[in-house]
Formats: structure tokens, sequence, C-alpha cells
């Protein structure tokens, strides 16, 4: 049961993060009638994971060969864009808001990015949802044995798990100030964005598109990527104890270039369509 | 901006096809059978050559899905219930290299390759 239970925790911690902070991001810039984006992008991503576990057990041959592997880097390269994207404009925004009120973003122009806010729940979702599908079809299909509904109970309860740990974060985002959210989630997100990008290196890496590099490290000894706080630091900050030289370049090169994107805008003159024209204050 | 994120998205979406391509068209490899059955892999120590990329032929005879993962390998591959998946193995150094089941840590196994 404890097995199953860190299992569905850890695949679903990475989607309840993202949910959590993006129904926060909502009611933070006073959309909160606007959830239906995150709502809608998050049950897009668990429909399209539902049919991405149905379709893979109906494949075979070449196309359960590479499909998923495809499909999966998609997801991943499609997450790192929206999530950089939607960070970039947040560190925009962060500037305009910084102030003694905390002025609400003009709703116009926070409105026609809130696709982007759904296609970030989504791509959350879906990421390590139809993996998760697999994973608790396979365990009903046993539930009807005592260990086995153990095992079926222990996942569920590990989903639960994750469901809280979102909602933590969403109740505990509504006590800190705009701003600092703001910054916070920037730094986050650019983090998790770094990490996603490094494992789609890798894949290609392990796939034979990109050259084979060695280990760079192995601090599997410390604390391995397996373990309950290792996959933890894994989904949050894309921890690997044992990467590859091309991950932790891919790791470091994003992190500078989408580093500099976003936080190059704390020195330069603030873009025209800041509301009300005033020049904002700089936000760290 | 804007341009930047659509020749990042146009980018790829070709990298993602030339994948698919070199995919389809990969040359004739070895091919070592890998079973999954009840909490074992069979075999549980896979010999290969070093250097040579090869075809590892995972077949999931039990009746939940299993996912082959390794993390010397970062290789991630859903295996559904009574199916059999092609994972491509790049060309490995010298050594050992552990894999096991995601879906279910009492299975584990390794390559050795030499």
């Amino acid at each position: 049961m404890g097995g199953t239970f860190v299992v569905t925790l850890r695949e679903g911690f990475e989607a309840a993060l993202i949910l959590g902070i993006v129904y926060t991001y909502l009611q933070k810039i006073g959309a909160g009638r606007h959830y239906g984006y995150a709502t809608r992008g998050g049950a897009l991503g668990v429909l399209a994971s539902v049919l991405l576990g149905l379709v893979v057990t109906a494949l075979s041959g070449p196309l359960l060969d590479f499909g998923p592997d495809a499909i999966a880097l998609g997801v991943i390269f499609l997450a790192v864009v929206v999530l950089t994207w939607h960070g970039y404009w947040m560190q925009q925004h962060a500037r305009a808001v910084k102030g003694e009120v905390q002025r609400r973003i003009d709703e116009a122009q926070a409105t026609h990015r809130l696709w982007i806010i759904g296609l970030i729940a989504f791509t959350g979702v879906f990421r390590e949802g139809a993996e998760t599908v697999l994973f608790l079809w396979g365990l009903l299909t046993q539930a009807t044995s005592t260990s086995g509904f153990a095992s079926a109970l222990g996942a569920f309860l590990g989903l639960v798990a994750a469901a809280a740990l979102g909602w933590a974060i969403f109740r505990g985002g509504q006590h800190i100030s705009l701003q600092r959210f703001f910054a916070l989630t920037s730094a986050l997100l650019l983090l998790l964005a770094a990490g996603m990008f490094s494992t789609g290196i890798g894949r290609l890496e392990a796939l034979g598109f990109l050259p084979q590099s060695s280990t760079a490290w192995d601090t599997s000894f410390i604390l391995d990527d397996q373990g309950m706080v290792g996959s933890f630091l894994n989904g949050l900050i894309g921890y690997r104890a044992r990467p590859s030289f091309i991950e932790v370049a891919a790791y470091v090169l994003y992190l500078a270039v989408a580093g500099s994107l976003m936080f190059r805008g704390n020195v330069s003159k603030p873009r025209p369509t800041t509301p009300e024209g005033k020049v904002p204050a700089h936000a760290t | 901006m804007r341009r930047a994120f659509t020749i990042t998205i146009v980018g790829l979406v070709a990298g993602l096809v030339a994948v698919a391509g070199r995919a389809s068209a990969a040359d004739p490899r070895p091919e070592i059978a890998l079973t999954i059955d009840k909490d074992q892999f069979q075999p549980a120590e896979v010999k290969v050559k070093a250097n040579t990329p090869f075809t590892l032929v995972v077949t999931n005879k039990n009746a939940k899905a299993a996912e082959f993962e390794s993390k010397d390998l970062r290789v991630e591959k859903v295996v559904p219930a009574g199916k059999t998946v092609n994972v491509l193995i790049r060309a490995l150094k010298p050594g050992t290299y552990a894999f096991f089941d995601d879906f279910n840590k009492a299975a584990t196994g390794k390559i050795v390759a030499e």
C-alpha cells in the first residue's frame, strides 16, 4: 500500500503544484471568476490522459514504440514554452504591481492571457497523467484481492494527498503579498521549467538524437531521486542524482537564457502596455 | 518576444518531426528480449556488447501495466499489460546500468555492457 501511495503522490505532485500556483495566480490578479480557464485546462488534461492511456493500451508495434515518446517530448517542451512565456509575463507585471497598494492588474489585459493559464494547467496534468492512468488501471484490475485492494487504496490516497498539497499551496498563497507571490512563483516556475527542459533533452539524448555524454556526477548515495525527498526535489527543481553532462548543460543554459529574459526586465524601461503608463518601481 | 516564441515552437515541431523520421528509419540492430513476469525481470541481468546500440524488446506478461525505467539510461517507457515494447538503447560504454519497473519497485535488473 505504501509503495503505490508514493507513486501516485509523486506523479500527482507536479500537477498539484502547478494547479495550486495557477489558481492562486488567478485569485491574486483579481481574476477569480476566471478559474474556469484553469479548471478546463486541468479537466482537459485528465481527459487527454485517460484517452492516451486507452490508446496506448490498444496500440502495438512501432506506434507503441515511438508514439508515447513523441507525445511525452511534445508535452515536455510545450510545458517549457508556456511556463517560460508566463514567467516572463508575470515578471513584467510584478513590476507593475509593486507599490503600497496591491493594485489589481488590468483585467482586460490579464484576460487575453488566460488561455496560457489553461494551457499551463493542461500540460501540468497531462505530463504525468497517462502514466498515472495506466498505473491506477492496473491496480484496479487487481483490487479484488485484499492486498490488491490495499494497493489501489494507497494509490488513491496518494492522489488525495497530492490534491491536498495543491490546496495547501492555494490556501497559503492567499496570505502572501502579490509581489512576493509573483517573485516566488517566477523563480519556482523557472526552476521547474529548467528541470523539464533538462529532462526533455535527456530523453532526446537517450533516444540517440543527441550525442551521448557521460554522467556528470553521482549523488545517489546522498540523495537518491527515487526516494521521497529526492523525487520531490526532482519534481520541483529537476534534481537528478545521476545527470549526464548534456542534461546539466541544458539546465544551466535554460536558467541563463530564460533567467536573463525574465529578470533583464528589471533594468530596462517599462513596456508601453503598463497600466496607466506609470513608471513602475522595480521588483526583485 | 512573440516572434522568438514562434521561432522556438516551430523549431521544436521541426525537431519532433525529425525525431519521428529518424526513429522510423532506425538501422537494424541487435534485439534482446526482456520479460516482466510477476515481480521479476527475465533475465535480471542482460549482457550486451559495449559501444553497440541495441533494442530491448520488453514484454509485460503481467495483467497490469509496467513502466520500464532506468535512471542510468534515462529511459522511461510504459509497457501496457500483455504488450511488447521496443526500447531503443544507445551505444553503452562498458559498465553496469540498473533498471526497474517504476510501477512495481520489487522488479529490478541491470544491463551489463562489456
